[in-house]
């Protein structure tokens, strides 16, 4: 057992700190012109725009050790906004199922950051139970196309997505998870209606989306008809091991405790309060445990074992971990976390903490209910029978 | 970065499990430790012989040069078993402490006996108002020529009842809760002054409460130097600390899987009742609470091993999780095994007394919480 880094290692992460040093924003600078700026010098460094993607997709091909590395400094600094739709969630089916000319078509323009994605997948009646998906896909006579009908919920960011990757039921005859297919189209066209859903944070990020009548080429399918589940499902299990966060976590806590010895209590600070410090170090001491259960899991992958039970574990540990900060930053932000809406009000922490809060509620909801994680870690490490 | 164990390590661990699989059922263990002297001295005979009492001494003390990892392989094992040997109070503490402090002459003498299961040691750290307080010392050793004299009274000294020597942290200057002033001596437990009242532990080990009158003691036995003891005091606690946590994660880890194995026996309402998902999930939360236990038992003793200076904060941090975690996974043990939980007649039961007894040895949940919290 070796927890120190190797000399390569120590390089590797001299080398992305001096990267993010040289492409900082300066001030004045167009962000937007930043953004794909800064993507194409990572690129440059040889897939550092593409972290996850194999080398054979022109990915960097890190080891496990490199992409902690990458995610604990990317953690601590200002890098360029970005959304997982594309990138790290259709890119991995396209590359696994979807054919030659799909991936010439889709995927650099996923990698330039040029087309936003999103996922529609959830439905009224499908959220946990996710294969009890309806929206109906219907092949034409000639077989050339499909024609989609019924509606989306819960979809992040289809108000501003040009593309969806869809999972729609071309067969309602044999069990739930067979006749389910894997589209992609366009958002923008007759018969896509995007309706805003409000969270409680206030923000708009989600939406319903319905479609009419709408035609998809059957080139646009993504693998067999009727085996999209088995393609979801892989998707499902990568959209949740990235979901953790712990590194970002590390970084919020830190900032957290700043955040708590800014409150003068008496002649000291709220970290003084024995209540809130107690809290504070349990957050604290379990998210020094995920760490290494992470990095337990990431070694298990090195050596090219399949992931260990540990690495199941991580999803219900990291959005717990996540929330508890968010409520620890409620707390601190006392009378003002009240405070609600555009005007800034009280220590500037505490503005947004109350959205952050309440946003933070789904992270357990999302990407697998707390619930179904329990579930599938009875089933797939327990070696327990599926639940009543 | 790596959590691999050594060819060397495997080995042991292997070994070690198959003695705890051999000679550890739970009969087994109910009869040696309920007849004197409260284990097998073949067994313990066995570890010598095998090399297990030696792992964490140099190769000049006689030892195979090993550290923590070694100690953590060996106790982990040991914890699936509830082995009664001494090992934590010989080897880890006691021998620990002659290890980091003592003269060359002093090691000389202890340690190879230590080694060869001949010598049995104790560490005597806690008294009657310490509670979980290394450096709360009342005991007092007093100067007399080439000798200081002892007197006062020792708590809850695990294994004493059978140790040759004891490790004793005693006063020789400064006041009650200082950590300056205090000073180790390794004393005679068949000396001159030295009363034990030896009672059992609800988990199945002895202990004694050891009272010292007028012991007189060579300053050729101090541990360490004179009032600059609680150096080596608070390194064998922490020793001690790593390896009371491994095995406690082996002793989750038979808690967890005995109750995802019971449940799945267990019928009730026409079926196993491991097919309910409050059970499940129950059985679940036990799993990645004995999983997040290891996490920090690594992360804990790779730290110890590579930055000691730096891993105080992880130590109790480490035995908040194991304290807090480890009373978790027996509670719902027993819970989820229902009426056949409250019974002597399975394992789980004794698994669950040694979490408790874990978890009020070196300070409990709440007492590391604040000290990490610090």
């Amino acid at each position: 057992m070796d927890i120190q880094l190797s000399s390569e290692d120590l390089a590797f992460r001299e080398e992305v700190i001096q990267f993010f040093q040289d492409n900082e924003m300066k001030g004045g600078e167009d962000y937007f012109a930043w953004r794909l700026g800064w993507f194409a010098k990572a690129r440059e460094k040889g897939g550092w725009d593409v972290p996850k993607w194999p080398t054979e997709f022109g990915g960097p091909g890190w080891s496990p050790t490199q992409h902690y590395i990458w995610e604990q400094e990317t953690a601590k600094v200002n890098t360029p906004f970005d959304l997982p739709f594309g990138l790290s969630m259709l890119a991995p089916i396209l590359m696994g199922y979807g054919n030659k000319e799909q991936q010439d078509r889709f995927l650099p323009d996923i990698r330039d950051r040029k087309v936003n994605w999103c996922q529609g997948y959830s439905e009224t009646g499908a959220g946990s139970d996710l294969a009890n998906l309806k929206t109906k896909a219907e092949l034409s006579e000639d077989g050339t196309y499909y024609t989609v009908n019924g509606s989306k919920i819960w979809t992040t960011v289809a108000h501003m997505a040009d593309w969806i990757f869809c999972l729609t039921r071309t067969d309602d005859t044999g069990i739930k998870q067979k006749g389910i297919t894997f589209l992609l189209f366009p958002m923008k066209q007759e018969g896509v209606e995007v309706r805003p859903i409000i969270t409680l944070g206030g923000s708009h990020t989600v939406n319903t989306v319905h479609f009419t009548d709408v035609k998809v080429p059957v080139e646009n399918r993504v693998g067999e008809e009727g085996q999209g589940w088995t393609y979801a499902k892989g998707l499902l299990q990568h959209e949740r091991t990235g979901l953790a966060g712990l590194s970002r976590s590390i970084v919020a806590l830190e900032k957290l405790k700043e955040s708590a010895r800014s409150v003068v209590r008496g002649n000291g600070n709220l970290m003084d309060d024995p209540g809130y410090k107690a809290k504070v170090a349990e957050l604290e001491i379990d998210l020094m445990a995920s760490e290494f259960t992470e990095l337990r899991s990431l070694a298990s992958a090195a050596s090219g074992a399949a992931p260990g039970p540990e690495s199941s574990i991580l999803k219900l540990k990291g959005t717990e971990i996540q929330q508890r900060i968010q409520m620890l930053t409620v707390e601190a932000g006392g009378i003002y976390s009240a405070a609600w809406g555009a005007k800034p009000m009280g220590p500037s922490f505490a503005r947004g903490g109350m959205a952050g809060y309440l946003s933070s509620r789904a992270y357990t909801i999302y990407g697998g209910a707390s619930e179904v994680q329990r579930d599938v870690i009875a089933k797939n490490v327990l070696g327990l029978k599926r639940a009543k | 970065m790596n959590f691999e164990l050594t060819e060397e390590q495997r080995m042991i661990q292997e070994s070690v499990e198959r003695f705890v699989n051999e000679n550890y059922d739970l009969d087994s263990r109910v009869a040696l430790s309920g007849k004197d002297p409260g284990f097998s001295t073949d067994y313990w005979q066995t570890m010598a012989e095998l090399g297990w009492l030696g792992l964490p001494f140099s190769e000049e003390d006689g030892g195979f040069g090993g550290n923590q990892i070694d100690v953590l392989v060996v106790m982990e094992q040991f914890g699936r078993g509830l082995v009664l040997e001494p090992y934590l109070a010989s080897v880890v503490m006691g021998g620990g402490a002659v290890k980091l402090g003592g003269s060359e002459a002093l090691k000389q003498e202890i340690l190879t006996g230590v080694i060869d299961g001949t010598r049995q040691l104790a560490f005597a750290y806690a008294e009657q108002q310490s509670r979980f307080d290394l450096d709360d010392v009342v005991t007092s050793a007093k100067k007399d020529g080439e000798n200081f004299v002892i007197n006062g009274q020792k708590s809850m000294v695990l294994s004493a009842e059978t140790a040759n020597q004891i490790v004793v942290s005693a006063r020789t200057s400064g006041g009650q809760m200082d950590q300056n002033g205090i000073t180790l001596f390794l004393i005679d437990a068949d000396a001159d002054g030295v009363a034990l009242e030896n009672f059992p532990t609800v988990d199945g080990l002895r202990a004694s409460e050891i009272t010292l009158t007028n012991v007189s003691v060579s300053a050729a036995r101090v541990i360490g130097d004179i009032d600059q003891g609680f150096s080596v005091l608070q390194s064998v606690a922490n020793d001690a600390m790593l390896a009371l946590s491994a095995e406690a994660v082996g002793a989750m880890e038979m808690l967890y899987k005995d109750t995802v194995a019971y449940t799945q026996e267990r019928e009730q309402f026409d079926h196993a009742i491991s097919e309910f998902q409050v059970v499940q999930h129950r059985m679940v939360d036990m799993f990645m609470e004995y999983e997040q236990c290891k996490s920090l038992l690594y992360r804990a003793t790779m730290e110890a091993v590579q930055n000691p200076a730096g891993a105080q904060r992880t130590i109790h941090a480490l035995m908040h999780l194991v304290g807090k975690n480890g009373i978790f996974i027996g509670e719902n043990a027993v819970q989820l095994h229902g009426g056949m939980g409250m019974t002597e007649e399975l394992r789980l039961g004794h698994y669950f007394k040694r979490m408790l007894v874990i978890d009020s040895m070196f300070g409990n949940a709440d007492f590391h919480l604040q000290k990490f919290a610090a």
